[in-house]
């Protein structure tokens, strides 16, 4: 049972480490990218080619690993983001993401193989049970994650503009700043994070191409569960999502996991539409 | 296609309709005609999610899961139970429409992207549901799905089956589309609170359009089946959906021509042309980007305006000649009075 609640906290770490993604990019753009699973897919594959295939040591192979999600980023915002929401409100957005995460997943497909792939271990340690490194690694992770982006937002200048542009990106602009550039910078921030979380998380989910579509769909679950916007949010959202799905799969067999994230996510949005930490959307007219 | 007079344009379309009924005399090749009927099976389907995606502009995404309900439905009663297959293709019509109810209710409430979560969530929970019920559904290995009894089991009586009823689907939303239901149906697409400021029942308009979707989902899930005689849960995967989504988006929103030529030619040349076949699904998703970057109104609407730029304008003379005898008359009877 503990291995189970472990396993649970750990994959929603990840879950939450992808909600946060999603929030890095919604702050600066209102877009939710269907991208940000295949972020943490780059990150896992090319984390498991650099380190297993090229024998790079972690030292290397991280920052490599980051920075082509970060490449991936600015990709996603120069061809799906920028052309796209200059235009009416007709949702383009979740169109051309749609195409940009079905490209680079069939790409992955192609040259990495359609076979999941073992990961190598990160950090000099024994198999350890629930105390594994690839449970703890998660779930430090995320913490560290969600305190940093907080500082980020808080303290330094650039958060200050980006949480400027969430709020009302038109006075943004009017205020001097150069909102494509802010932009591109969290598209390309948040690919790095997410290709990092991919990273951690590699030794459970497996150098695999196909894990970016359920990865893209129970981070949102997460995020909507917790609320649109709020990083507490997604950090609750990921873990009740992580543990509850885990919890349920042990009892009820693995084969529902799915069935039981858009049950939670239905519940939450009967009750609490805006979701847990969201706060209530003015209505459009 | 103007609501003005149906009969405009009826040649082309009665010439192209004779095209398709005649087409298994004219074609020798079994493969071919294998082909004809596979963009016919999915041409029900897509008639079906137009009116949703293409009309009423929500983005459905997980239709592939009601495609798989109607077939999964077909292969158990038609063969398993020995249903009558054509009775059979009616009720899995019935049960996807009931999944559509039951999937639409819920989720068409909610905002755009949520909702497209929620319909890539159903596709994924179908398939989930279909390896895990293995006393059903066979599980990973399968199950087979019958034939069609007497003459609509042969190659070509079954692709005239499966054209008479694409022509009635298509008969059915271009009606649909052509009064006052289609006006509405693109009101909410274009602005949902200006539709329903001016009285469209907008919940109940895309939820009816979603069941209609879910019916034709599973006739032609039915079909579908009866033609790959035996289906997996891995020939349901999310790029079927993928697939049917972006024949729409490519042929045009908001037209019917459009997307049927969307899903004949996106069925048709992977099959034809080796090398794409390799690529597959990545080829759909360049041509998905490519279209939203460049032509977000679809192909269809590029072609139209091509016409029109090559077409010189016609230049109508109005001349005015004022009915002088009405005139006076009318003069006459205020003077009187």
């Amino acid at each position: 049972m503990l291995i189970v609640l472990v396993t649970g906290l750990a994959i929603g770490s990840l879950y939450a480490m992808m909600g946060l993604v999603y929030n890095v990019m919604y702050s600066t753009s209102k877009v939710l990218s269907m991208t940000t699973g295949h972020l943490a897919m780059l990150g896992a594959v090319f984390g498991a080619w650099f380190m297993g295939g090229l024998g790079w040591p972690i030292w290397l192979g991280l920052p490599a690993a980051a920075a082509v999600g970060a490449a991936f980023g600015l990709l996603t915002d120069v061809v799906a983001i920028r052309r796209v929401i200059t235009r009416s409100n007709e949702h383009l957005w979740l169109l051309s993401t749609l195409a940009v995460a079905t490209m680079v997943q069939q790409a992955v497909g192609l040259w990495w193989g359609t076979e999941p792939r073992p990961f190598p271990r990160l950090v000099p340690q024994d198999p350890a049970g629930a105390l594994d490194q690839k449970y703890w690694l998660p779930i430090v992770l995320v913490l560290l994650m969600a305190a940093g982006l907080g500082l980020f937002y808080r303290k330094t200048m650039f958060g200050k503009v980006f949480v400027a542009m969430s709020e009302d990106a038109f006075a943004a602009r009017a205020r001097g700043i150069a909102t494509n550039r802010v932009r591109a910078m969290s598209y390309v921030i948040s690919g790095a994070l997410g290709a990092v979380a991919g990273f951690a998380t590699g030794q459970l989910t497996y150098a695999f191409f196909a894990v970016g579509t359920l990865l893209t769909l129970n981070g949102f679950v997460a995020l909507a569960v917790g609320g649109l916007g709020s990083n507490m949010g997604a950090l609750v959202g990921g873990w009740a999502l992580g543990i509850i799905s885990m919890v349920a799969s042990h009892y009820f067999g693995g084969e529902y996991q799915q069935t039981i994230a858009i049950g939670l996510l239905m519940l939450a949005l009967l009750v609490r539409p805006q979701g847990i930490f969201g706060t209530r959307q003015v209505r459009a007219v | 296609m103007t609501a003005s007079s149906p009969w405009r344009g009826a040649l082309p379309r009665l010439a192209g309709g004779l095209a398709l009924i005649l087409l298994p005399l004219v074609v020798s090749n079994q493969y071919h005609l294998h082909l004809a009927s596979l963009i016919g099976a999915f041409w029900i389907l897509v008639a079906g999610l137009n009116l949703v995606v293409g009309y009423t502009g929500q983005l459905s995404v997980g239709h592939v899961g009601l495609l798989a309900i109607g077939s999964y439905t077909f292969a158990i009663l038609a063969g398993k139970h020995g249903w009558d297959p054509i009775l059979t293709t009616v009720v899995a019509g019935l049960v996807c429409g009931l999944c559509g109810f039951l999937v639409g209710l819920p989720s068409l409430r909610l905002p755009e992207f949520y909702f497209a979560m929620s319909t890539l969530a159903f596709g994924l929970i179908v398939t989930e549901l279909a390896v895990a019920r293995t006393e059903l559904t066979g599980g990973g290995v399968g199950l087979p799905a019958p034939f069609f009894p007497g003459p609509l089991g042969t190659p070509s009586g079954f692709y005239w089956l499966i054209l008479a009823a694409a022509g009635l689907v298509t008969w059915l939303t271009w009606n649909v589309t052509r009064f006052m239901w289609g006006r509405s149906l693109v009101a909410i697409r274009d602005s949902p609170v200006a539709a329903a400021s001016v009285g469209v029942p907008v919940f109940r308009a895309k939820l009816t359009v979603f069941v209609f979707s879910g019916v034709t989902a599973g006739v032609a899930g039915a079909l579908f089946s009866s033609l790959q005689s035996y289906i997996t849960p891995d020939t349901f995967h999310f790029e079927l959906s993928l697939f049917f989504f972006v024949s729409i988006i490519i042929g045009g929103r908001g037209s019917i021509l459009g997307p049927f030529v969307g899903t004949a030619v996106l069925t048709a040349l992977p099959e034809l042309v080796a090398p794409l076949a390799k690529l597959g699904t990545f080829f759909y998703g360049l041509l998905l980007l490519l279209v939203v970057l460049l032509v977000p109104e679809g192909v269809g609407r590029l072609v139209q305006r091509v016409i029109a730029a090559l077409r010189p304008p016609v230049v109508e003379h109005h001349a005015i000649r004022p009915d002088l005898d009405r005139l006076r008359a009318a003069l006459r009877a205020g003077a009187r009075r």
